[in-house]
């Protein structure tokens, strides 16, 4: 028995004397990562898929080539910033830009020039590099054609280097926005030679890249992390003060808001099951990040009238109590929509907000006037039982989208008698049936691409790309038309904002919430920005302070 | 012996065949396709299918796979751009192959060790402790282990990093949670056996012998005891080696496991493909090996084949 017994203290001493030896190991690790200075690390939730510039898409590689590369400007803080461009210049017409570039390098020491602009802008148009973001391009004279392959001669797109140090870029129509676009990593520089060099294998490691913006990126351990070093060959390398990044893959939210308790990173997104615990201890930031969520109806549903009645669509809008879900649902971090454009996007000097004031619904329910709405809903549909307008709502399979769409559904029933069922499936899945128009009412998102109104409103003119609805209104389709030709910018954004009542007023649009996150952040960072388009994170001019 | 292996090896390859087939045509039937996005366009759809290939009629492109297949190519990833899946495996597989071998090792020793000592203790203390200890590893799921590992020896008492994989300290939690389960499952297995051994003829011969508790035990009983264990292993190791989702995913491991998931979720047709046909070669391989190492410790198998 005693022999027994000893066999298993044993092994119960090997398992603790192997804890006990390598947490010396690991603890000493963390305390030389706290005592360098000028280091920064903080995690991403994914591999980035790619960062070939023109054909990279989702927000993690747009995070690093924010730092690795950089465009004619640069945005920071939401200002455009002369980039690789010095200063530029633009016609009477607003169509006509052109840049002038400065001196650069890339990281091989070969210059940047004019010509690197116009391979990349025409590689981002070639229907055989197959973008995703191709769109971006598209305001570019004959960049759509090119793309959808009207046209097969890359000479006629209107980009053009006239020598190695000025770039001409033609619109087709005055965009208010293009200068701030250019700094989107569709359009960072690439260079001819060494794309064609590493030829499919281009962006697949951090040595088949290369770099010109405030840092370049010394190793990229695919799924594990991405090591930044300041570029010395930087234009501007005396504004930028961190000396290193550390970009670690963490998928899991737990595991990487533990890393930061630790002290291994320096900012980090906070677990909804953690909000509360932070803000108790005065931890706790919050910023948007740009995206809106929407209730989305199906105009052209068979069946189903109601879903397309204008007075119905404004009952289920005001019968919602917007401030009740984000705290249930979100733990209070978002804000409610009571209007359709984004309030941070940029107006003419101010916010678009700020200029142009506006709520079409309240935060909270409004249960008498969507009451009212629905009164007159039935009338005109001629149905007496509310509990006939029956809908489905679709949605994805996450924890946080099935909660949204039991509060709402609770809401309905509660304060309309209104019965909508729920379908949750995987995101592919919910935007195949958008796109196949086989739903009733959606619960959908959409995330600027640029600064400015425009990228929310022209998703709803008839035919438009994304307008899965099935709406149309003469009146909306020429107010956009009117708002993305005119060239006086008053009138435009006039006309935007008439837009936007009308789709509020009659739309199949109902805005439920703008989303914001909540992030904590060391101490000893300071100059860190957020911003909602472009990288989440801006450190180009960030600083340690110990 | 010589043929049974060359039959068995022909079974296995049209096994492989079928599965990666089913795999192809099932992946495809899932709803929606590769590069559907809020923000993609039809045109530029097509322009993506057409790159890929997507835009040919299925039997070629199923043509075109297995052709591909012979060669050990997989082809590029659809999600993860200038990648082919063989390098994603490359180097995915490194990692979980680490940690799957030292669960392996750790949940064979001590699993067996703890069947050992319930068997020896039976209704005793020791016996209860180690069925309990079997218990909660076959029903805590590693979610719920791995976090409260990273809690108990990482945040409160600072012994272990949080996660990642860049040193020995590192990877004592990552193999711990992800050895419960099959540790549990081998004491179970393991104490079962012993049980069922120490009932036979052979064992009373021995002691009958006059052979010490301490030979009778090691010689007869475990050598004979241990072949379910054996068989569990095969599967167990291929399963622990080509990587686990939860674990890597809690310990921020860059392993392979990440992939099943991710690959359906954005149906990267040639990421799952080729990630099904390397597990199931894996799985194949790894039965194979357990057949000969059954014939090496029970010479009874070896001469029926």
């Amino acid at each position: 028995m005693l022999k027994k017994s000893l066999a298993v203290v044993l092994a119960l001493v090997l398992v603790a004397g192997l804890l006990a030896g390598c947490g010396q190991q690991g603890s000493q690790q963390q305390g030389g990562q706290q005592n360098k200075a000028k280091e920064i690390a903080f995690t991403i939730g994914a591999e980035v898929p790619s960062l070939d510039p023109q054909k990279a898409t989702d927000t993690y590689a747009i995070l690093v080539g924010h730092h690795i590369f950089e465009g004619l400007v640069r945005v920071h803080n939401g200002q455009v910033q002369p980039g690789m461009a010095e200063k530029w210049e633009v016609s009477e017409d607003k169509t006509t830009y052109t840049f002038h570039l400065r001196d650069a390098k890339w990281s091989d020491g070969k210059p940047v020039t004019a010509y690197d602009f116009e391979y990349a802008i025409k590689r981002l148009l070639d229907p055989n590099t197959a973008s995703e973001y191709a769109f971006q391009g598209y305001y570019i004279v004959n960049g759509e054609e090119y793309n959808t392959k009207k046209i097969t001669d890359p000479n006629q797109i209107g980009v053009k280097a006239l020598d190695e140090k000025t770039l001409q870029i033609k619109l087709k129509v005055p965009v208010k926005y293009f200068e701030s676009l250019l700094s989107f990593i569709s359009f960072m520089p690439v260079r001819k030679d060494f794309v064609e060099q590493m030829g499919e294998k281009f962006a697949a490691d951090a040595d088949k890249l290369l770099y010109n913006g405030p840092f370049i990126l010394k190793e990229w351990k695919h799924e594990q992390e991405l090591v930044l070093e300041k570029n010395p060959n930087y234009w501007n390398k005396d504004a930028v003060k961190i000396d290193k990044v550390t970009i670690y893959v963490v998928n899991d939210a737990n595991t990487a808001f533990q890393m930061f308790e630790n002290g291994e990173t320096d900012w980090e997104y906070i677990p909804a099951e953690m909000v509360e615990q932070m803000e108790k201890e005065g931890k706790a930031k919050y910023f948007y990040d740009g995206a809106e969520f929407y209730l989305q109806f199906n105009v052209k549903r068979e069946g189903k009238p109601w879903l397309a009645n204008e007075n119905f669509q404004r009952a289920i809008g005001f019968a919602i109590d917007r401030e009740a879900l984000i705290k249930a649902v979100l733990k209070g971090v978002s804000d409610p929509a009571t209007r359709y454009v984004l309030p941070q996007l940029a107006g003419l000097e101010k916010t678009f907000a700020e200029e142009y004031p506006y709520e079409f619904y309240s935060k909270n329910a409004d249960v008498a006037k969507a009451k009212e709405y629905l009164e007159k809903a039935m009338k005109e549909l001629k149905i007496n039982d509310p509990s006939k307008l029956t809908f489905e709502y679709l949605t994805d399979d996450t924890q946080r989208a099935k909660l949204t769409a039991e509060f709402i559904q609770d809401q309905l029933k509660k304060n309309l008698g209104i019965n909508m069922t729920v379908k949750q499936v995987p995101f592919k899945q919910r935007l195949e049936l958008m796109t196949k128009m086989d739903y009733d009412v959606v619960f959908a998102g959409w995330g600027p691409d640029y600064n400015d109104p425009m990228t929310y409103l022209d998703l709803w003119v008839t035919g438009g790309r994304h307008n899965d609805t099935g709406w149309s209104n003469k009146q909306y389709d020429e107010l956009i038309q009117f708002a993305k030709t005119t060239t006086d910018f008053k009138k435009r954004a006039d006309a935007m904002f008439e837009a936007e009542k009308l789709l509020l007023e009659k739309g199949p649009i109902v805005p439920i919430y703008f989303r914001k996150r909540a992030w904590v952040c060391n101490d000893r960072i300071k100059g860190l920005v957020t911003d909602f388009i472009g990288a989440t994170f801006d450190f180009v001019y960030a600083d340690v302070q110990e | 012996m010589v043929k049974y292996i060359l039959n068995r090896l022909l079974v296995s390859l049209i096994t492989a065949w079928v599965l990666v087939t089913i795999v192809f045509f099932l992946v495809r039937l899932l709803p929606g396709d590769p590069f559907l996005s809020e923000k993609v366009t039809p045109e530029i759809k097509a322009n993506m299918m057409r790159y890929y290939g997507l835009d040919k009629p299925i039997h070629i492109q199923y043509v075109t796979f297995l052709q591909n297949l012979l060669k050990g190519d997989f082809g590029y990833s659809l999600r993860y751009k200038n990648r082919t899946v063989n390098e994603v495996i490359k180097q995915a597989f490194p990692y979980s192959a680490d940690l799957g071998i030292r669960a392996v090792i750790f949940a064979t020793i001590a699993g067996v060790t703890l069947g050992i000592i319930a068997a020896l203790n039976r209704n005793r203390t020791w016996d209860y402790l180690a069925m309990f200890i079997a218990i909660v590893g076959v029903s805590v799921p590693s979610f719920v282990i791995g976090p409260l590992l990273q809690y108990v020896f990482a945040t409160k008492l600072n012994l272990l990093p949080v996660s990642q994989w860049k040193g020995f300290s590192y990877t004592i939690m990552p193999t711990f949670a992800l050895s419960l389960g099959s540790l549990a499952l081998m004491a179970r297995l393991m104490r079962a056996s012993m049980l069922d051994v120490v009932n036979q003829d052979f064992i009373k011969t021995a002691k009958a012998k006059g052979l010490s508790p301490f030979q009778i035990i090691w010689k007869h009983q475990v050598r004979n005891a241990i072949l379910p264990v054996i068989t569990v292993l095969g599967p167990v190791t291929a399963t622990l080696l080509t990587g686990t989702f939860v674990v890597e995913q809690i310990f921020a491991i860059p392993g392979l496991g990440k992939f099943y998931v991710l690959g359906i979720q954005n149906l990267d047709y040639s990421l799952v493909l080729g990630m099904t046909t390397f597990y199931g070669l894996f799985l194949i391989a790894a039965n194979f090996v357990v057949d000969i190492i059954y014939g090496l410790i029970d010479p009874r198998i070896r001469i029926a084949k």
